[in-house]
């Protein structure tokens, strides 16, 4: 057990932080958008092998990369490319970005379909892989801080490629994906707030001093911390349960922090020029994901309690479940 | 970053196992703990279990080994105090003298007190309460009004503290006693319960009996070597104490423990089957796990050496919403557990009762976490 960085693990966050740091200013003409997606910031990402270190450093390295990737207020596909596709297709390498697509509802939205260029299809036992191009998918305005989108026609799915019974590996490693992208997403809102009560005066006194503000703030970074570790045990330990638990725990408990962040933040908080929301509508988006936090729930009771326990001895003794 | 155990932090956990297994009676659960960890009869048998957890090294085994211990890090210490929690609390109120009495004396404690009170705590035969509350401060610790009155070659101690829980059996007091007029003018004491002037009385409530004793302290003299630490140095001390207080109790195993009894009754009676109810279980695990990451973080910390700021409070915070919601389940989905049906369920419910106040408040808690960890200016 060991909560601090490693020299290899700082290091890769710090080099990725410099080039998202570089992309850290929105545009001016970003600042109206309900979300932007920062397709420079991508290639870059891309071309740098950051997408590619699940593969080549491990889960939890790209859990971190995600992290930083989601506390940016510009747009990138980082967690599906850089967690779930390496679970689903080891070395072989996908176009991305790579969007989810749930197979039941094949005609509604989907989140980041317009920018996708491989959508993978959950279709409850196989995932159905499918090359995405840009002119069969429509952009469909959404209050999510993601880019949103139909296909124009619904796509056959017969001759797409398919992987059989993946559908499982599939969920769990969205769910990892999903916690990571709110940790990160989590932080940054928080701290933005955080220095905005700070800075605003009401009645004579800076928001943050407060008491009911106060306490709020803390529970509000209760959740984004420890979101922040349940999601990086679930990309470590790889276990169902802990993915499970985190994609959980961001569901059940983003809630209150989206609506305290924007309570806190006033009416400023509801322009989009504020920017707030590219973070808590990103938070609000994910939280219907992979099932949303019912069927988390639902597979954390069978994790712990069915028959069919997890049966790793050292995963056991790390989560604790018994 | 990584969250295995190493395997002598395994082999540890199944060595505290295997003790527990070989040292509590056969009726443990069905006969003592029910009766709570501050039950008279939990308190006696902490002497004997604490006495033989001591000859197996299983006691203090993170305290130095100049005072009894075997220097192991903060990690077996947490080890231990997770099974001892999920098994009832076997140790009684012995689990305060190794959490922090000890470790109070070891940094504040002259070498008398140090030679007097360490090798009997590490002994596992040593009986404390903790003489902090009056009816008049909880959570503002400050405002006490127990006075000791110095006279030279002893002091004079006048006042009384309530809540102290063990008080009807314990050999020893760590008191709070104001020693000047000043806000934050409070020294400690430590002092023999038998010392002349003192009396104990106990009054019933919510939570188990054992926790609710009122002590009353009138005209107890005791020697200037009963202070520890200078005088005036009380809340230094005492927070010193409190931040291995705010961890040293790991809610989030007993709470899953409970959890996975309750869990356990239901599958038993067929009423296992409610998809609501297990996502409501299974929202509560998340919560505790929550809980166990942040905890686990500060000791961590304390591994690392790193200063504590305020993440012992905001693990005090994350393990109480968990404990509330699963509070509130117990009394949603097995009420009759709470009503003579299952007396290890009962008791998890009423000893957390009073889990948002015992400690310092929630609030305080929230307090802290906003001023020291995230920098938010002085109350408007």
């Amino acid at each position: 057990m060991n909560f601090q960085l490693n020299d290899e693990q700082a290091a890769l966050v710090s080099a990725v932080q410099e080039i998202l740091q570089d992309h850290a200013e929105l545009p001016q003409s970003a600042r109206i958008k309900s979300c932007w997606f920062n397709a420079n910031l991508q290639q870059l990402l891309t071309d740098n092998g950051y997408l590619n270190v699940g593969r080549e450093l491990g889960p939890m390295e790209a859990a971190l990369v995600s992290i930083e990737a989601a506390k940016m207020q510009a747009l990138t596909e980082v967690a599906v490319s850089a967690l779930v596709v390496p679970a689903l297709f080891g070395d072989e390498v996908i176009e991305g970005p790579v969007a989810i697509v749930n197979g039941r509802n094949l005609t509604q939205a989907h989140r980041n379909l317009p920018i996708a260029r491989t959508a993978l299809v959950d279709l409850g036992d196989d995932v159905a892989v499918l090359p995405i191009q840009a002119e069969t998918v429509e952009a469909v305005p959404s209050i999510f801080a993601y880019p949103y989108g139909r296909f124009k026609r619904a796509p056959d799915l017969s001759g797409a490629r398919r992987l059989r019974c993946r559908s499982d590996l599939l969920r769990h490693w969205w769910r990892v994906a999903l916690a990571a992208e709110s940790a990160g997403a989590a932080q940054a809102a928080v701290e933005f707030t955080l220095n905005h009560v700070k800075q605003r005066h009401v009645f004579g006194h800076p928001i943050a001093a407060f008491q009911t503000v106060q306490h709020r703030m803390v529970k509000c970074h209760m959740v984004a911390t420890a979101l922040y570790f349940l999601s990086l045990r679930a990309a470590w330990s790889g276990l169902s349960y802990d993915a499970n638990v985190a994609a959980c725990y961001a569901q059940q408990n983003v809630k209150k922090l989206v609506v305290d962040l924007h309570q806190f933040t006033g009416a400023m908080g509801v322009t989009n020029e504020f920017a707030l929301h590219l973070w808590t509508y990103r938070l609000r988006a994910l939280q219907s994901e992979a099932g949303g936090v019912v069927e988390a729930a639902l597979d954390v009771a069978r994790d712990r309690w069915s028959v069919e326990q997890c049966t790793a001895p050292i995963a056991q003794a790390a989560t604790g479940v018994k | 970053m990584e969250f295995s155990w190493t395997t002598r932090q395994l082999e540890f956990r199944e060595h505290v196992r295997k003790a527990l297994d070989e040292l509590l009676p056969r009726d443990w659960d069905e006969v003592y703990v029910p009766q709570s960890y501050a039950s008279d009869a939990q308190v006696e048998f902490s002497r004997t279990f604490c006495a033989e957890l001591a000859k197996r090294g299983l006691l203090v085994p993170h305290w130095p080994k100049k005072f009894g211990g075997n220097d192991a890090d903060d990690w077996q210490h947490f080890i231990l105090g997770e099974e001892m929690k999920a098994a009832g609390e076997p140790r009684g109120p012995q689990y305060m003298n190794v959490n922090w009495i000890g470790p109070v004396m070891m940094r504040y404690g002259s070498e008398e007190h140090q030679r007097e009170h360490l090798q009997g705590i590490a002994s596992g035969k040593v009986i404390w309460c903790q003489g902090f509350s009056e009816p008049g401060a909880g959570t503002d610790l400050a405002s006490l009004k127990t006075r000791a009155e110095n006279r030279g070659d002893h002091y004079v101690i006048n006042g009384s503290k309530i809540w102290t829980s063990y008080a009807r059996k314990a050999d020893w007091c760590f008191l709070l006693a104001r020693t000047g007029p000043g806000r934050k003018e409070i020294s400690v004491f430590v002092l023999p319960m038998e010392t002349p002037g003192i009396s104990v009385t106990s009054f019933p409530g919510l939570i188990k009996d054992g926790h609710l004793n009122e002590v009353f302290f009138t005209d107890v003299k005791v020697p200037v070597t009963a202070r520890l630490g200078q005088e005036g140095e009380g809340w230094k001390i005492i927070t010193y104490a409190l931040s291995y207080e705010r961890v040293g109790v790991a809610r989030y195993h007993a709470g899953l423990e409970a959890l996975n009894l309750a869990i356990e009754q239901l599958k038993k009676e067929n009423r296992y089957d409610d998809p609501v109810m297990q996502s409501r279980a299974g929202i509560i695990a998340a919560q505790f796990e929550a809980a166990r990451l942040l905890t686990y973080r500060v000791v961590d910390q304390r591994v690392h050496k790193i200063p504590d700021t305020s993440e012992a409070n905001l693990c005090r915070v994350a393990s109480l919403e968990a404990v509330e919601d699963l509070m509130d389940f117990l009394v949603q989905y097995v009420p009759e557990s709470l009503a003579g049906g299952n007396a290890l369920l009962e008791d998890y419910y009423r000893i957390n009762i009073p889990a948002g106040i015992t400690g310092g408040t929630n609030e305080l808690q929230l307090d802290l976490v906003a001023r020291r960890g995230l920098a938010m200016p002085g109350r408007a």
